[in-house]
């Protein structure tokens, strides 16, 4: 399995990440109904929905931490369903954990350097992944430090510098604004956008606050108890009242979101 | 210019084991035997690190390694005259077979290693408790074989005749060879990929690690290792097949918690510290006299106060002695983050 005679034919022509009409039931609570999503490199994608809505799965389904009991994922043309995650990560797909979930006794650079390692990099080319990551996103003066020691909006950027170090094609982040105070949001969004306008990756982008993803997304998705409710721009699922009722509720519909 | 800064991280281990060494070559012939043991408790214990502390994967297996690379070292360096006496069964080629000091060294690391490759195939597909009780189950497996098989071994027999060439010198040898390498390891591709796993298996996973196999390559390097370690302990005393088994397993495993198993200093202080215990409770047993006092413990000590500091160490201080870092030198690599603050 692990040598494709294939790999350097989908990395170049990987444009399209794709789960196609993909379900999920958990103990017959039906997580996710035949969703489809399309993520495309250089293109912000916001994925929204109330707790329970299937975001999670939806991200787990895609980066194989759970396998969907029907519908398949697509990465550039090949059915990618049932790859492990580090094949999948290997292969140009990165994410970022709720909670950050970084290698916490490991220092700061390590982290950095052991996802390059881990996507196949050697060690030198993981040294300077990490020298450049690390300068991008602000982190070069923790670079010794360990990384539990962290801020929490510093243990995200590290997340997002330690998904970038796998050079990927698709960043899928996962809450990654969660619990960041609101004076360090503004900073964070110049970091997702960087991803896609400096890596040239795909971003799935799943958060709760809205005025992030309103204000960084190219599209957005609108998943409800498992199933699509909304697509289009954000101005288009601002003025949508379907997510307006399920979602943000009717004051949070004239709130400003800049 | 990395390198040379994280090679620091060798001097404490290399000085300890260099250090052991030196003391113990100034020291009387019967308590050089402590030193020497203990020295082979050093390779013992950091090549159950390398497994165990990288990976966060409790193994009781590892004691089958060091039998593996002992009745190996053992079988193939008894001189052809010696073997029948008390190998009568065994197989032709290995009882027409004698090979040298450090042929039998090597043969007992490499025929380890094999066996722990093999036995690593289906074994570390599992983690957790799982993965812990699957390799108490290999223990018991190649503790019988090897006690109840004799085409390959003495059986109940006691290996004798064995050159006793693990001396103070090849047993600071050896240590340190086996530091080295897991020092190579840690630090090494592989190696940082089984620690980031041991960190966060979910978050390893979506950078590409992929678990199975940095653990199958760490405990098929941890197997060769303690196959060595089998080797130069079997060069040293008298072995019988209790020797290496429930007691050795419990001891090396109390070593590597109590020094402090996420770390390779702490992998061989531990190893040296509870030693250095263990000799003076093991002479307390048969009396001994320090500074004027006489000792006299009960049979049973030894085993009822490591026991007893294990568990101390893991609710006092669960980390180990050393706190499962590598010893650090100057404030340069002490050096904490200034109090995060928004950045900018």
């Amino acid at each position: 399995m692990a040598d494709d005679p294939q790999r350097e034919d989908t990395r170049r022509s990987g444009a399209t990440l794709r789960a196609a009409s993909v379900s999920r039931a958990f103990d017959g609570v039906q997580a996710l109904r035949e969703v489809t999503l399309e993520l495309h490199r250089k293109e912000i994608v916001g994925l929204i929905g109330p707790n329970g809505a299937g975001k999670s799965t939806l991200v787990n389904v895609l980066t194989g931490f759970d396998y969907p009991d029907a519908g398949t994922v697509e990465l550039a043309g090949r059915c990618i369903t049932r790859w492990s995650p580090h094949r999948r990560g290997r292969h140009g797909l990165a994410r970022t954990f709720q909670h950050s979930r970084s290698f916490r006794e490991l220092t700061v650079r390590e982290n950095v350097e052991v996802a390059a390692l881990g996507s196949g990099a050697g060690v030198r080319e993981a040294r300077r992944r990490a020298d450049d990551l690390l300068e991008r996103l602000s982190l070069t003066q923790y670079s010794s430090a360990p990384a539990g020691s962290l801020s929490h909006g510093d243990e995200r950027r590290l997340g997002v510098a330690r998904a970038l170090a796998t050079e990927p094609r698709f960043v899928l982040m996962d809450e990654p604004a969660a619990g960041l105070p609101e004076a360090e949001v503004p900073d964070f969004a110049a970091v997702v956008r960087s991803v896609r306008d400096e890596h040239g990756a795909g971003v799935l982008l799943i958060d709760h606050n809205m005025a992030l993803v309103m204000e960084v997304c190219d599209r957005i998705q609108v998943l409800d108890h498992g199933a699509t409710l909304a697509e289009g721009d954000p101005r288009e699922i601002r003025a949508n009242l379907d997510v307006a009722a399920a979602y943000l509720g009717d004051s949070a519909v004239h709130e400003d979101a800049s | 210019m990395r390198a040379p800064r994280s090679l620091v991280q060798l001097i404490g281990p290399v000085g300890l084991v260099v250090a052991a060494a030196l003391v113990g070559a100034t020291v009387s012939r019967t308590t050089e035997i402590y030193f020497i043991n203990a020295l082979v408790a050093v390779s013992m214990v950091v090549a159950l690190y390398v497994f165990v502390g990288n990976s966060g994967v409790l193994s009781f297996g590892h004691i089958s390694f060091v039998a593996v690379g002992a009745w190996t070292a053992g079988v193939l360096s008894v001189p052809e005259a010696e073997k029948p006496a008390f190998m009568p069964y065994l197989f032709g080629f290995l009882r027409d077979t004698t090979v040298g000091n450090v042929e039998s060294l090597v043969l007992a690391g490499v025929v380890a290693g094999v066996f722990a490759l093999l036995v690593g195939l289906p074994l570390m597909r599992l983690s957790g408790l799982a993965a812990g009780i699957a390799t108490f189950a290999v223990l018991e497996i190649t503790n019988n074989v090897l006690r109840y098989y004799e085409n390959v071994g003495p059986g109940l027999n006691t290996f004798s005749s064995v050159p006793e060439t693990t001396g103070l010198t090849q047993a600071a040898l050896g240590a340190l060879v086996v530091i080295v390498i897991a020092f190579a390891y840690q630090r090494s591709r592989f190696g940082r990929q089984l620690r980031a796993a041991r960190e966060d298996p979910a978050a390893a996973r979506a950078v590409g690690v992929s678990i199975y196999r940095q653990r199958l390559a760490a405990f098929a390097l941890s197997g060769f290792l303690a196959g060595l370690a089998g080797g130069l302990y079997v060069h040293f005393l008298p072995l019988q097949i209790d020797g290496v088994y429930l007691d050795l397993t419990f001891i090396t495993l109390a070593m590597l918690v109590i020094g402090g198993a996420t770390s390779l200093w702490g992998a061989v202080v531990g190893a040296l510290a509870v030693s250095a215990l263990d000799s003076v409770l093991a002479n307390a047993e048969t009396g001994i006299t320090i500074l004027g006092w006489s000792f006299d413990v009960p049979a049973g000590t030894r085993l009822v106060v490591v026991s007893a500091l294990m568990a101390l160490v893991l609710i006092l201080r669960p980390s180990g002695l050393t706190g499962g870092k590598e010893l650090a030198f100057g404030s340069l690599r002490r050096l904490r983050p200034a109090p995060a603050e928004a950045v900018e």
